[in-house]
């Protein structure tokens, strides 16, 4: 087995990659937070291991087999993230420095365990993918939050710095990875206003950088919009959003628990006369045009 | 006070709809039930007494609900009963295979009343989807007793019997009403409000609980209030309430919370990718082609048994117990004056004993009707059809009582019950005598063999779709100037399949039929009275009676669609019982049965034929059906229409009928 400190040094390069290629060994120190020095003793070690290439005066790049090792390190420290938060219950701002200490001591197949335990998860809690067994990644195109323009409707895809103060103002304002925000407004300062679930929240440039988002697809724009419950196929799924009927139907469509917010499977929809619709388990009948009258959110299918 | 002995204890059984109520109920009560309608009300009240320990409970089964803000009758009977009567217990039936659902009913029971139990029905049920629930842990979360029930199989009824006793002599309560976590800003709204009111104001209703539900926008409680407050104070109340629009769905919200709440701890469940097997079935049962086979399928089962079964029954008992009586007195009562012999033939038993003899027909139908409904099929041929009835204004619920009527029409107006909707019951029950009963069939069939022969048959069917259309136009007219304003909208729960329990069937159908014989004895009997006391007076021959006196007034009506005063009187005898056509036709004829054919034959041209029957098979309803149509709509207005209505229809579409005929 690698020892900790190689494992920590491959972990570090392989995330600096992804902005600077080839890392130099200053941005290393820093990260690793040591003395240039000791950058310089351990970078001569990994390459005469065949774990790095090294280019004088300009930096370090993984080697196919370094990089291999460096993904084993962070997908173990991701599925440790992930059971800290999913199995043991613990905040997100708490899992990081425990992770990097539990990362080290895992067998191959404690790390199979692992992944069974938590689901085959294939994000950590603050969103980055989590390489597969065999080193893939899924990487998807994202950028800084702090990037988009105003207008654009975007998923949180993940939280690049994992600080806990940062953790912690983000989870307050009730972001996560996955949320979707609309940017409605960037002040001169960069600083951004954002919607969430019809909620407005502002946040600064320091903490828009550190937030990584992608657009939403047309196909998820499509899905996102709000449609009547009447437009749900057979086997698609909704969430209730909201009511266009008047007040007189109300009250029933709440006691029968169509409540907002609630999930709702179409179990028959033929495109003409009543539906039939699930809901808190039980199925209901209703005329099209009160199903017409009830807003949903598609959001899948069980067929 | 009371010795504990000699106290009745009122005890009241909450739930939603079909969740099994009628079964538990009647496994408590037995026989010892008494079956009424609520006051003012055309909603079923049950009540009953259990005897335990010696103790007497008076058990009230309430109007299943799904909330108690009063969006229906039946919520606002269940609660104005919570409120007014103040039961010693409530026990609440949830559904344990839907618990989701169910506990929203007692977040909303618990404000009214702090004695309840919860007795969780279908456990069973539960369990077979996959359903784990922790009772213990239920209880402790609830704070209630809970008794777990499988009340079709008969277990957990002692435990619960046990329970209410314990809970009746309870001295204190050990839980207060309470409510569900309501939040900051829906608790300050709803101080607001109750500070905006006084007592008076919301009594009976606690003012707390008033507050809440005016929040809520409950058209009841807003109405009560509108006559009760000071206009300035109603302004303030209005324009406070004027932004708190989504106040009624936060609040859902919240009791759906609370739901979850409970639940966490005590339900485990599968996920919902599972396809049970309800689901599956409805696949084939909802489906708009699939499904109309099968209820074809379902009706053709009851018609047959009704056919094979019900009418060679009727048939017996009028020809083995009527007639034969009938005989009896004719021929060994001589020493009777004539009127009370008539009296006794054609008045009690050509009358009342000829109604009576359709009760196997009518128990077929209410055991029919009952299993369907047990079973939990009913709401699926409301669902199939729905797109069909609602071109006539209505929504599915409607058509199985239609769909009865063609066995007769008393089950289909006794089976408007199950429409919500007081604006769509009574359609529905205005167009059920519309339906060509079998009785009406038996006429027809007569006299289409006696005057068509050979093409009887098309003629009789040519009938019966005639008939249809004349329903369906009727209801269309109906529903476009008679009763204007609000549609029918379908929302109902299907609810799962389940295995019918023949007690619940059982009692039910015997408590319609006892509730018929009842009214044969009645109401009916009073109108057969009548209609014989008409044809057998001044003379005694029904051919110079008052009858044939209005029939032979009728005569220029009759004239027009070709039909003398004889057949006129006919047609007037079958507001009796519609096969009543045949015997008057006989007596007037002065004919046997053999020579009935021969003698109509000679009178009716094919024209007038079709014209009679045109006019038979709409003519007003038969008293047995009459009844029940009272018995429904809680009075004579609606019968009154209902004659006004199918008198119009019958005479004049007779007319038109046979003019057009003549010319053909």
């Amino acid at each position: 087995m690698r020892s900790e400190r190689v494992e920590e040094y491959l972990e570090a390069i392989s995330k600096r990659q992804k902005t600077e290629m080839p890392v130099s060994t200053s941005s290393l120190a820093a990260d690793l937070g040591v003395s240039l020095p000791a950058v310089t003793d351990m970078i001569k070690r990994l390459e005469s291991e065949g774990l790095i290439n090294y280019q004088h005066n300009k930096g370090v790049s993984l080697t196919a087999k370094g990089s291999r090792a460096a993904l084993t390190t962070i997908r173990r420290h991701r599925l440790w993230e992930r059971f800290l938060t999913d199995i043991l219950g613990l905040r997100w701002d708490k899992v990081h420095d425990a992770a990097c200490r539990l990362e080290h001591a895992v067998t191959p197949d404690m790390e199979e365990s692992l992944a069974a335990l938590v689901g085959y998860a294939d994000t950590c809690p603050h969103g980055h993918p989590i390489p597969d067994k065999n080193g893939h990644v899924k990487e998807q195109d994202v950028r800084p939050l702090s990037e988009f323009k105003v207008g654009q409707r975007v998923r949180i895809s993940a939280v690049v710095k994992e600080e806990a103060r940062l953790l912690r103002e983000i989870e307050k304002l009730g972001l996560k990875p996955n949320s979707v925000v609309n940017i409605e407004k960037k002040d001169d300062d960069g600083t951004l206003e954002l919607k969430l679930d019809g909620q407005e929240l502002r946040l600064d440039k320091a903490t828009a950088d550190y937030l990584m988002a992608i657009p939403l697809s047309p196909s998820e724009k499509a899905a996102e919009e709000d449609i009547p419950m009447s437009m749900l196929r057979t086997g698609e799924v909704g969430v209730l959003k909201s009511y266009t009927g008047g007040r007189g139907m109300l009250g029933r469509c709440l006691s029968m628990g169509f409540t907002p917010g609630s999930t709702v499977k179409m179990v028959e929809n033929f495109g003409s006369g009543p539906v039939l619709a699930k809901v808190h388990d039980v199925e209901v009948a209703l005329g099209r045009g009160m199903a017409s009258k009830i807003m949903v959110t598609r959001v899948g299918s069980e067929c | 006070m009371l010795e504990k002995q000699d106290k009745k204890f009122i005890v009241a059984l909450a739930g939603q709809p079909n969740v099994g109520k009628s079964t538990v109920f009647n496994l408590l009560t037995g026989l010892s039930q008494h079956v009424g309608n609520w006051p003012g009300k055309t909603v079923e009240q049950k009540t009953g007494t259990v005897r335990y320990n010696g103790l007497t409970i008076q058990l009230v089964d309430l109007p299943g609900t799904y909330s108690l803000t009063a969006n229906s009758v039946e919520e606002q009977i269940a609660r104005d009963y919570l409120v007014t009567e103040k039961p010693d217990v409530v026990v609440a039936l949830l559904n344990a295979a839907s618990l989701d659902r169910h506990l929203y009913l007692i977040s909303e029971l618990m404000e009214l009343t702090p004695r309840l139990i919860v007795a969780l029905n279908m456990v069973d049920v539960a369990k077979q989807e996959g359903i784990n629930i922790d009772v213990k842990a239920l209880e402790s979360a609830l704070n209630m007793t809970v008794i777990p029930m499988v009340a079709s199989k008969n277990r957990g009824v002692k435990e619960l019997v046990e329970a209410i006793a314990q809970k009746c002599t309870e001295t204190v309560d050990t839980q207060a009403a309470g409510h569900v976590e309501l939040g900051s800003e829906i608790s300050n709204d709803i101080a607001h409000i109750e500070g905006l009111l006084i007592d008076e104001d919301t009594s009976p209703y606690p003012r707390h609980w008033a507050a809440m539900k005016i929040l809520e926008g409950d058209s009841q409680i807003n109405k009560l209030l509108r006559n009760r407050l000071p206009p300035e104070r109603q302004a303030q109340l209005d324009s406070f309430l004027s932004d708190k629009e989504s106040a009624a769905i936060t609040l859902a919200g919240l009791r759906f919370d609370w739901v979850k709440k409970m639940l966490s701890s005590a339900q485990e469940k599968p996920g919902a990718g599972r396809v049970s097997l309800t689901e599956r079935f409805d696949h084939v049962a909802t489906h708009p082609y699939w499904g109309l086979g099968v209820l074809a399928g379902v009706m053709a089962v009851i018609f047959g048994v009704v056919y094979g079964l019900g009418i060679p029954l009727q048939n017996l008992l009028q020809v083995s117990v009527i007639e034969r009586a009938q005989n009896l007195v004719s021929y060994h009562a001589q020493f009777m004056p004539d009127w009370l012999r008539s009296f006794l033939v054609n008045g009690l038993l050509g009358g009342v004993g000829l109604v009576l003899t359709f009760i196997p027909i009518l128990v077929l139908f209410f055991m029919a009707w009952g299993f369907l409904e047990d079973v939990g099929y009913t709401a699926r041929v409301a669902f199939v059809t729905d797109r069909f009835m609602h071109l006539l204004g209505l929504h599915g619920k409607s058509c199985l009582p239609l769909f009865l009527g063609f066995g007769c029409n008393i089950p289909a107006v006794l089976g408007t019950r199950i429409i919500e909707s007081k604006r769509a019951r009574l359609l529905t029950l205005l167009l059920a005598p519309l339906i060509p009963c079998t009785a009406r069939m038996a006429v027809i069939g007569v006299i289409a063999a006696a005057i068509f022969g050979g093409r009887a048959i098309p003629v009789t069917v040519g009938l019966i779709i005639f008939s249809l259309l004349v329903l369906i136009i009727a209801g269309l007219l109906m529903n476009r100037f008679v009763f204007k304003g609000e549609k029918a909208v379908l929302m109902m729960e299907l609810p799962l399949y389940h295995k019918p329990n023949p007690q619940t069937i059982g009692i039910g159908s015997w408590q319609r039929t006892k509730s018929f014989i009842k009214r044969a004895g009645t109401v009916i009997m009073a109108m057969c009275i009548f209609v014989w006391a008409l044809s057998y007076f001044p003379s005694g021959n029904i051919t110079s009676s008052i009858l044939a006196y209005i029939g032979k007034g009728l005569e220029p009506v009759g004239r027009l669609m070709g039909l003398n005063w004889q057949l006129m009187v006919a047609l007037l005898t079958s507001f009796v019982a519609k096969e009543n056509s045949i015997a008057t036709m006989g007596i007037i004829l002065g004919t046997e049965k053999a020579g009935l054919s021969q003698a109509l034959r000679g009178m009716l041209t094919p024209a007038a034929a079709i014209a009679f029957l045109v006019a038979q098979v709409l003519f007003v309803p038969c008293v047995g059906t009459m009844s029940a149509i009272r018995h429904e709509t809680g009075g004579w207005r609606w019968v009154a229409f209902s004659i006004g209505l199918q008198l119009i229809l019958s005479f004049s579409l007779a007319i038109v009928v046979f003019q057009i005929a003549r010319l053909a």
